[in-house]
């Protein structure tokens, strides 16, 4: 079993290794991409610095809780794209039937498909995400909480996509679904929780776990509490679970394909 | 000793029905229509260890639906289907160190790396020691003749060299079953016969089942020596190679170079294939008229040249597939 384990987790990095040094053919393209990130994301916060001269908080955040707020949602997309990319392409892979090639493999499907391709840029947000962090002065020990909500809410976040993308074994074109669910996380990770009400709330702590990967995390930074902490994790196993679930149920109604494709 | 064992394999797909244009989209959005494709209908039998078999039958037949749910790939409707004694579907990963695959219209290998790099990499996936897989690489570089390019990155290699590398990644883990599902396909006829020279000698030496899928006559007569046929998902014949071409050998082609024209029209067992004034190509069915007979038609004297050969297995192929067809 646990051979099983080490040998899954090797051939897992070396998909990885080896989707990055795909990447890495071109420098320019590398490094730009990479770069032009870390810039997309500044440029959002000169509207942040515009909008705290004016007010001292935004929805119960102050400044340096919307740096790290927005510190997490690069991370955790970094992480979560980086690591796991093709859990965004999931409805592609099983409509366009790219899985054989993972099904004849002794290994865990799930893992060989969301692990075969990294997204560069992504690289760039993880980058963001610790200078964020750097900025934001933080202590030792809230710097590794940093780190590990970061791999946590990514871990959260590939789950969400995992989901979104195994109904493509069941429904048409979901793909779309997928799409405008992934959406919504990214979109609501950047605005402090306090300006969201009512159901809206509800939601973003539930169906879309925006409250579990960057709500939660901020307020554990400001002030940790055991609670919460293991709430969090909790939320992130039974998301693991959910997905694995979901994804190996629709299996069974993989129905592959007989499309030419190139491991490309 | 039965190395596949399938016993009334059967899958349907379901498929929408849409009516043309954008009207019948949005009545299909409404109101969908599915119908139901068998795409396989009961198929039985089973392979030898050892044994070379062609498994072959016209586009959208059942052959590759068939493979996929021997595989693992896909889950059967109902049926049985046992692989050196194993359930693929519930034995997905057990099942896959002991079979290869090549799906020739589905690359398996990273076109960035090496083949040398990506043997490496499938011997992690099949937790091959690193020392292992090193001599694996060498003794199957050394068979299929990839000293030349094995540290080039495969984008840069010909067709015919990827087949190979990709034939040698689904051997890397000594498979005892191969399944190759179009191979050849897009190659030319030279590299063609070298790929089939090569997994002839694969099965020689590693003494490994073959199972293969292929719509190139040249890959069924000149590697396997059973043939099963499936048609309109189900089986429609499962035969050796030497009963097929003997059941089916009872036409001759006749081609003859002729002094002065012949007219052969009307005449009861032959069909003109190509008349061309003194160049004939005709067909004698046996069954009706002996090739004696034929040739006292076409008068010994009068002919400068002539070749009289069996129907070409393609032929034979086609005549199976449209008679189940009829």
């Amino acid at each position: 079993m646990l051979t099983a384990v080490k040998n899954q987790g090797k051939v897992t990095l070396l998909n990885i290794k080896y989707a990055l040094m795909r990447e890495m053919l071109n420098k320019t393209t590398f490094i730009t991409n990479i770069v032009f990130m870390i810039l997309n994301n500044a440029s959002f916060i000169i509207q942040w610095i515009i909008l705290y001269s004016i007010k001292d908080s935004v929805g119960g955040y102050t400044f340096k809780e919307v740096m790290l707020l927005w510190g997490i949602a690069a991370g955790t997309y970094g992480v979560s794209h980086f690591f796991f990319e093709k859990a965004y392409f999931l409805s592609d892979t099983i409509t366009e039937g790219k899985l054989d090639v993972f099904l004849v493999q002794p290994k865990n499907v799930l893992l060989s498909a969301i692990t075969s391709d990294v997204k560069t840029s992504a690289l760039g947000d993880m980058l963001y995400g610790l200078i964020m962090c750097l900025v934001a002065n933080l202590t030792l020990l809230q710097l590794f909480l940093f780190l590990f909500f970061c791999i946590m809410g990514g871990i959260i976040l590939t789950s969400f996509a995992v989901i979104l993308g195994s109904l493509s074994f069941w429904i048409q074109k979901a793909d779309m679904v997928a799409e405008t669910g992934n959406g919504l996380m990214t979109n609501f990770a950047t605005y402090p929780d306090g300006i969201f009400k009512g159901a809206v709330k509800v939601l973003l702590f539930t169906i879309v776990p925006v409250g579990m990967v960057n709500y939660i995390p901020i307020k554990l930074l400001v002030s940790f509490r055991l609670d919460l902490f293991l709430g969090i994790i909790l939320f992130m196993i039974l998301g693991i679970i959910i997905a694995y679930f979901i994804f190996y149920r629709g299996l069974k109604r993989y129905s592959s394909s007989n499309l030419m494709n190139a491991r490309i | 000793m039965s190395v596949i064992e399938v016993k009334n394999l059967c899958k349907t797909f379901r498929v929408k029905k849409k009516e043309k244009g954008l009207k019948g989209s949005f009545k299909s959005l409404w109101q969908p229509n599915y119908k139901k494709v068998e795409a396989v209908q009961n198929i039985s039998f089973e392979v030898e260890k050892g044994e070379m078999i062609a498994f072959i039958g016209p586009n959208g037949a059942g052959k590759s639906t068939t493979i996929k749910m021997l595989t693992g790939i896909l889950y059967p409707d109902s049926g049985s289907v046992s692989i050196l004694g194993l359930d693929p579907k519930k034995d997905r990963k057990k099942l896959a160190y002991e079979i290869g695959t090549v799906f020739g219209q589905k690359e398996q290998l990273w076109t960035h790396l090496t083949p040398y790099d990506n043997f490496k990499f499938f011997g992690a996936i099949y937790d091959i020691p690193e020392k292992a897989v090193e001599k694996k690489i060498e003794e199957l570089g050394t068979l299929f003749e990839l000293e030349q390019f094995i540290n080039t990155p495969v984008r840069n290699l010909s067709l015919g060299e990827r087949i190979r590398c990709e034939i040698v990644a689904s051997l890397i883990h000594n498979p005892k079953i191969l399944f190759l599902d179009e191979p050849t396909i897009g190659l030319d006829p030279v590299v063609k016969e070298n790929i089939r020279a090569l997994i002839k000698r694969m099965n020689k030496e590693y003494k490994t089942t073959v199972f293969l899928t292929s719509h190139d006559v040249g890959d069924i007569e000149k590697l396997c020596k059973r043939v099963v046929i499936v048609n309109h998902g189900k089986l429609v014949l499962d035969d050796s190679m030497e009963n097929l071409k003997y059941h089916y050998l009872n036409k001759k082609i006749v081609e003859a170079k002729m002094k002065e024209k012949v007219n052969l029209e009307g005449e009861d067992g032959i069909s003109i294939l190509k008349d061309k004034g003194y160049n004939l190509k005709i067909e004698v069915d046996t069954k009706k008229k002996t090739v004696a007979d034929a040739l006292k038609l076409l008068n010994p004297d009068n002919i400068v040249d002539i070749n009289i050969s069996n129907m070409p297995l393609e032929d034979i192929i086609s005549t199976i597939y449209q008679g189940e067809d009829k």
